[in-house]
């Protein structure tokens, strides 16, 4: 294993801002890390970077436990590199920048001066070796930081966010090149996101953090709602664009007004035939927007007002046939609803 | 207004004539100043990057302190030195009272705070990203340090010129511990007391004149140095 982490937390004055009980991540894969703001995901990053210690619990990065000594972290930290969701980069030239890893690992001029080109031309910048830092704008910013943390042959590549604040043009060269680095070098990536559909594309594999803890729910499907009535063990809560849907509860709804709703992909149906509709079930209609292969399945993305997440397997796939554009309905089965 | 605009043109004659005791009296005290303010560099960076860098039980005290002793009137420290360095004081057998190196003595005290004080400032205006991308790249503590130090080089710079603007400035510490001795210990602005008092103004304006030009070329250093900060 690449890393193990068992009873992890990291504390804040009072606050428990991460608490993993338990994590374990193989090397040479991508990882997604995903999660909103404030689930934990930069502290996290930090801690897999050896760049800040847990408050309580154990790390252990290819099998051997973590020292927090100086000494024990220095050859750590040189498996590992973090890029920085806003990285910064050292006043001067480009190529000093990417020097600076390679200087401090006393690798000798010469060969210093050929990695840094392989680099640069890694991520497309060849043609900055001698530019000034501080004039490049926000995309390449990113691919120079890119270049600094690849040309160090890190074994474990940390990205916090590296898309954030990128333009479509470098968002793509950007994950690219991650890909790459984990396909061709055999690097460990693990990156931070909002976005679901990176994390999709990039990884097979997902940690989804909540809380500054681990969760086992996806989150796609999870929308706000508000309680606009009751009726029959069931509130009738309305999302976004005045989209309604009835909720079973048990007795009396208590809960507050306003609540989260999560819609679970693998309990939602795709049908041509309201008639299927039996019973109390919701039946939204809607646009089909995107299909995409994931894993061993299709995802399928159906626009109702908002977009509605759901999977089919791959034999569904081929007998349903649906086409992006094509007008159907979401079955929502009562088990798919979660009030959070 | 004539004493002035007389005093003025005497003056300018009497720079451009390159007058010996004019030349004696500027260069001790560049001298004087210039010692002390890479003295006190020597103390004052470090100084200010270990306490930057570490944390300590008391931290905030001693900068406070620090920033208290920018406030130290120059007599203050003429007096405390002079104390020492009298023949009755502890270090009167150096036999270091009314000479040049008592003046620096007294000059390093005055600006070791002022450059510890800014280069604690520089430091901490360094954006904490910068090490810890130093870290993530494999930097020990030391070139991570070392990094910082780097980019906070214009802040650093702009605290050493600031500190030579204060000494060349002063006089209590060159009074009370240089005794103002011609071609010795008299610098430009004990001397334009010394003028002063007599009632010569020709040579204590012609000296005001050339302090004023150290003081705006320093202050143009600043702005310099500072701009390239900003730029950068």
């Amino acid at each position: 294993m690449l890393y193990e982490l068992k009873e992890v937390t990291r504390v804040h004055g009072r606050r428990t801002i991460l608490d993993i009980p338990s994590l374990a991540v193989p090397a040479g894969k991508i990882y997604s890390l995903i999660g909103p703001n404030g689930a934990g995901k930069t502290t996290l990053l930090h801690l897999l970077a050896f760049l800040d210690a847990p408050s309580t619990g154990r790390i252990s990065f290819r099998s051997s436990p973590v020292r927090y000594s100086e000494r024990s972290l220095l050859p750590l930290r040189r498996q590992v590199v973090l890029l920085d969701q806003y990285p910064i980069l050292f006043t001067g030239a480009v190529w000093k920048n990417l020097d600076f890893g390679l200087k401090v690992r006393k690798i000798e001029r010469k060969k210093r001066k050929i990695l840094i080109e392989e680099a640069l031309a890694q991520v497309g910048m060849e043609d900055f070796f001698h530019a000034q830092a501080q004039t490049l704008s926000g995309g390449e910013t990113k691919r120079v930081a890119l270049a600094r943390a690849l040309v160090v042959r890190p074994r474990v590549l940390l990205c916090d966010e590296p898309t954030a604040n990128v333009d479509a043009e470098n968002l793509g060269v950007i994950l690219d090149i991650l890909e790459r680095a984990n396909r061709e070098n055999g690097i460990s990536v693990i990156f931070a996101t909002h976005s679901h559909s990176q994390a999709r594309r990039m990884s097979r594999h997902s940690l989804i953090m909540k809380d500054g803890r681990l969760s086992d729910l996806p989150r796609d499907n999870v929308f706000m709602a508000t309680v606009v009535g009751q009726a029959e063990n069931r509130v009738v809560c309305s999302l976004q664009n005045d989209i309604r849907i009835r909720v079973p509860v048990s007795g009396a709804f208590a809960g507050a007004r306003n609540i989260r709703l999560f819609l679970n992909p693998d309990h939602l149906h795709f049908t041509r035939e309201p008639g299927t509709c039996r019973g109390p079930a919701n039946l939204l209609p809607g646009t089909v927007a995107i299909i995409a292969a994931e894993n061993d399945r299709i995802r399928l993305t159906v626009d109702i007002g908002l977009s509605v997440h759901l999977f089919l397997s791959l034999p569904e796939y081929s007998r349903i046939s649906p086409a992006v554009g094509e007008r159907a309905f979401v079955l929502i089965d009562d088990k798919a609803i979660t009030i959070e | 207004m004539d004493l002035l605009l007389d005093s003025f043109r005497s003056a300018f004659l009497l720079l451009l004539s390159c007058d010996h005791e004019l030349l004696v009296i500027v260069s001790c005290s560049l001298k004087v100043s210039g010692m002390a303010t890479l003295l006190a560099a020597l103390i004052g960076l470090p100084l200010g990057f270990v306490i930057s860098f570490t944390t300590f039980p008391g931290k905030r005290l001693v900068i406070t302190c620090l920033n208290t002793l920018l406030a130290l009137p120059t007599v203050v420290i003429g007096l405390v030195v002079y104390s020492f360095l009298s023949r009755r004081g502890v270090l009167g057998v150096l036999d270091l009272l009314y000479t040049q190196t008592a003046m620096v003595i007294g000059q390093i005290i005055l600006i070791v705070p002022v450059i510890t004080v800014m280069t604690i400032a520089a430091i901490n205006r360094i954006d904490t990203r910068y090490r810890l991308t130093a870290l993530t790249l494999g930097a020990n503590r030391y070139q991570a340090a070392w990094l910082i130090f780097k980019e906070a080089r214009f802040g650093v710079i702009a605290a050493v010129i600031a500190a030579f603007g204060r000494v060349i400035a002063e006089i209590g510490i060159s009074m009370m511990l240089g005794g103002n001795a011609k071609g010795f210990t008299r610098t430009m602005t004990t001397a334009m007391a010394l003028e002063y008092d007599k009632g010569e103004f020709v040579l204590a304006v012609a000296l005001g004149i050339i302090l004023m030009g150290f003081a705006f070329g320093i202050n143009i250093l600043f702005h310099v140095v500072q701009g390239r900060s900003d730029a950068l």
